[in-house]
């Protein structure tokens, strides 16, 4: 009778455990999946992109419907600096916009996309998670544009693989450029000649290894003989990676004590713990010791305590993306499939607050003329890094 | 043997863990990693074991009334939110308060459902382990998307409270770290250990360590202990005494969600994470009810369980070359051994069988692999509670009446 009762109560922790594991990733892929695919930046920090053009007063019939991801406005990242570029687009283009924001779960994603197709003739999503929405409601609505922000929008079912419609967009970025750049930053700042990347989740399609690839590319260019120790807080399927601070702290710690002096991250929610640690690490060693920030300048975001640890932050411009593809729309000249915002229209780059690179920013910029210029080419596979 | 047997219990714990510390120093040999034994080994064992450990004290309680709580996820998600509001606002101190007042809050749920209505404890446990991050999510929208730092989804950094290095041992004269420093096979591992749990010992693992004879004290030697723990194993007993059986057991179920809500604040001190993370307890809860199992319902069991969760997941998140959780195969393998030799004396056929099938492969695994990948360091804890539970649970004594309703009068 005990045995019996034990049992239950081994197979009610067992089903707990796989539900919790199930919930756990559905969780993460609806809310944090994004933020680690990487945030973006407040726009109000950077200067315009160059693409900007004179606000010759702004006439324009076309409206956009906006659905933001899970989380909605407020975000201070993701969501925040797709509103950014919207705003941006309604003074300098005139176009008016509604927005709309998914309920908890994100079951409502369809219904929202449907209704912002309904009274408006661009239609943006914010995250990859409206992939397969968006691509229904597209093909019922051909009188609307979609710009999906982070997915290709790509069908992989045909070959070659085609976007899903002629009114399909979507808004990827070169992060592995990006992330050239801070890393090429981190071997110049480096005293000790060993650095560090601490990467989300492992596998979730090679998306947090084009991180690590430009990383590590980016910090050889500068001295080939440099360490680079890159570890990664869970692997896919379990996206807890993207959810945990204390696991970042712990390993960034043995990064420092193991004589790496800066460590990059491209774990959204967990990049907390890095900087917490570095914090840490200089107060302990008395030697600094920095952490590199990711997607938004997370200079700005994190708190004023910890602040003076972040070296720079590799940014992706979700603005820049949003209001680009809204200016194409505008222009007639909005096109399916992928468009990459890369180094060469800023919508990828490195932070500059708190002044810690200025020194070095000529070298930066020397690298970046050089790969927009195409003389470097960043890998996205480690491998090959 | 038998004069082993007669030793007292602290004696026969401190040799089985010096014959741990003796084990862990030669096989890490072999690979040529001294992290195994490395001060912040143990100090990164009690970190990540601290949470499990008052996870399980607190379904300790529940279920010594007779109230099954899987709960404590949710109940420990609440703890992490108010813990971090408590101490952004009044102060690291008043954030643990708060912290267990929102667990406990979570507890009170939990026990009106089950005592007063008599739902099932399981559904009713879901119920609040669902109710929880919702709740959460609303009062971040509403009040920390007001902060400096924070949003929707996280809170700015939180303080934390301050910590103790034991003079004499690990500072001043500093004994401990000279004997690590002399390198003297074992002598200099087991002091370097110790070392770690003596240096910077936060006042939170301090107390929670303290909770451990704490709850055995309250549980087994008092009053209010033995009449609490007769309604998880005969109410219908202890109403024929006098007891006010719906009572003690409200009390038990907010004390265990207390617990867990101290756990969620541990969670969000800069102890591990220093800031409010939505998604962070990562199923912590559960395993603090896995301890529970495996500590067979007893509160040292359970911190044993504990430390036996946090070590191998501490060391092997701080393991960037991958040698130590190498070294910690050829320990999982010599651990099975012993299990099989402990299993055989007992004449239990099947376990002994499969203990050395198991301990066979981790030593082919061990001799085989250069290094291990990263996902097996990520799943061992688990994997040694379910390798714990498959050879043990003959030898565990749930309380008989947990999860069992009970109404007033029907006995």
């Amino acid at each position: 009778m005990k045995n019996r009762k034990l049992l239950f109560a081994l197979f009610a922790l067992v089903a707990m455990l796989v539900l919790a594991a199930c919930g756990g990733d559905d969780e993460a892929a609806t809310t944090e999946a994004p933020a680690a695919s990487t945030e973006a930046p407040p726009a109000s920090t950077e200067a315009p992109p160059a693409t900007t053009e004179a606000p010759a007063a702004p006439t324009t019939d076309v409206t956009v419907g906006l659905v933001f991801d899970i989380g909605g406005r407020g975000d201070q990242s993701f969501n925040d600096s797709a509103y950014a570029g919207l705003e941006r687009a309604g003074t300098e283009l005139g176009v008016k916009f509604t927005e709309a924001s998914p309920n908890d779960d994100g079951s409502n994603r369809a219904e929202l996309l449907q209704l912002a197709a309904d009274s408006n003739p661009m239609v943006i999503a914010v995250g990859f998670l409206f992939e397969g929405d968006a691509a229904k409601t597209a093909a019922a609505n051909a009188g609307s544009n979609f710009g999906v922000v982070d997915s290709a929008m790509l069908d992989f079912t045909k070959d070659p693989p085609a976007p899903y419609g002629d009114n399909v967009s979507g808004l990827v970025f070169a992060e592995h450029q990006g992330s050239f750049l801070v890393g090429a930053a981190a071997a110049l700042k480096s005293t000790t000649g060993s650095i560090g990347f601490i990467g989300g989740v492992k596998g979730v399609g090679g998306l947090i290894e084009k991180f690590e690839a430009g990383y590590i590319a980016g910090a050889k260019a500068v001295n080939p003989d440099i360490k680079v120790v890159s570890e990664y807080i869970t692997e896919a399927p379990d996206f807890d990676g993207f959810n945990a601070p204390d696991r970042a702290k712990d390993i960034a710690l043995a990064m420092y004590e193991g004589g790496a002096d800066i460590v990059y991250h491209a774990a959204g929610g967990s990049g907390a713990g890095l900087f917490e640690a570095a914090k840490t690490h200089s107060e302990a060693s008395g030697t600094k010791v920095w952490g590199i920030g990711v997607d938004s300048d997370q200079y700005n975001t994190v708190d004023p305590a910890v602040k003076d640890y972040v070296l720079t932050s590799m940014l992706k411009r979700v603005d820049v993306a949003v209001f680009e593809i809204i200016k194409a729309k505008v222009d007639g000249t909005i096109a399916a499939g992928p468009t990459t915002y890369d180094l060469s229209v800023d919508g990828v780059g490195y932070a500059t607050s708190g002044g810690f690179v200025d020194d070095i920013a000529p070298q930066l910029e020397e690298f970046k003329a050089k790969i927009i210029s195409g003389e470097i080419e960043v890998p996205t596979d480690p491998a090959a890094a | 043997m038998r004069r082993f047997a007669e030793l007292p219990a602290w004696a026969r714990w401190a040799l089985y863990a010096a014959l741990g510390v003796l084990l862990l120093t030669i096989v890490q040999g072999f690979d040529d990693t001294n992290r195994l034994t490395a001060a912040s080994s143990s100090q990164a064992m009690l970190r990540w074991g601290m949470p499990i450990l008052l996870a399980g004290l607190g379904g300790l309680f529940a279920e010594r009334a007779g109230i099954v709580n899987i709960g404590l996820e949710g109940m420990m998600i609440l703890g992490t939110w108010f813990g971090a509001w408590g101490a952004l606002n009044y102060g690291a101190w008043a954030g643990l308060l708060l912290g267990i007042a929102g667990g406990a809050l979570g507890g009170l749920i939990h026990a009106i459902a089950t005592i007063s209505f008599g739902v099932d404890h399981v559904i009713s446990g879901v119920a609040v382990n669902i109710l929880a991050p919702g709740a959460t999510r609303f009062l971040s929208s509403e009040i920390f998307t007001g902060y400096d730092g924070g949003s929707i989804t996280q809170s700015p950094r939180v303080p934390g409270v301050g910590h103790i290095t034991v003079p004499v041992l690990a500072s001043g004269p500093d004994l401990l770290g000279d004997v690590m420093r002399a390198d003297v096979f074992f002598f200099s591992d087991v002091a370097g250990l110790t070392r770690g749990l003596a240096t910077q010992l936060s006042l939170v693992t301090l107390i929670a360590l303290l909770l451990v004879p704490f709850t055995a004290w309250l549980l087994w030697r008092t009053r209010f202990g033995l009449r609490l723990r007769v309604c998880g194993e005969r109410p219908e007993a202890g109403e024929s005494q006098g007891i006010n059986v719906y009572r003690y057991k409200y009390v038990a179920v907010v004390i265990s969600g207390g617990f867990a809500g101290l756990a969620g604040a541990f969670i969000v001190s800069p102890e591990l994470s220093g800031i409010y993370l939505e998604g962070q307890t990562t199923g912590r809860g559960f395993i603090g009810l896995a301890a529970l199992i495996l500590g067979n319902w007893r509160p040292s069991g359970i911190l044993i369980g504990a430390l036996l969760f946090g070590y191998p997941f501490g060391v092997g998140l701080r393991d960037l070359d991958g040698a130590a959780s190498h070294s910690l195969l050829l320990v999982n393998a010599i651990a099975l051994v012993g299990v099989a030799v402990w299993a055989h004396r007992r004449g239990q056929r099947t376990s002994t069988i499969l203990a050395v099938v198991l301990s066979g492969l981790a030593a082919m695994w061990y001799l085989v692999a250069e290094e291990v990948p990263d996902w097996w360091t990520d799943i061992l804890p688990y994997v040694i509670v379910l390798v714990v539970l498959v050879f043990f649970t003959q030898r565990l004594r749930p309380p008989a009446a947990a999860g069992r309703p009970y109404r007033k009068g029907e006995a």
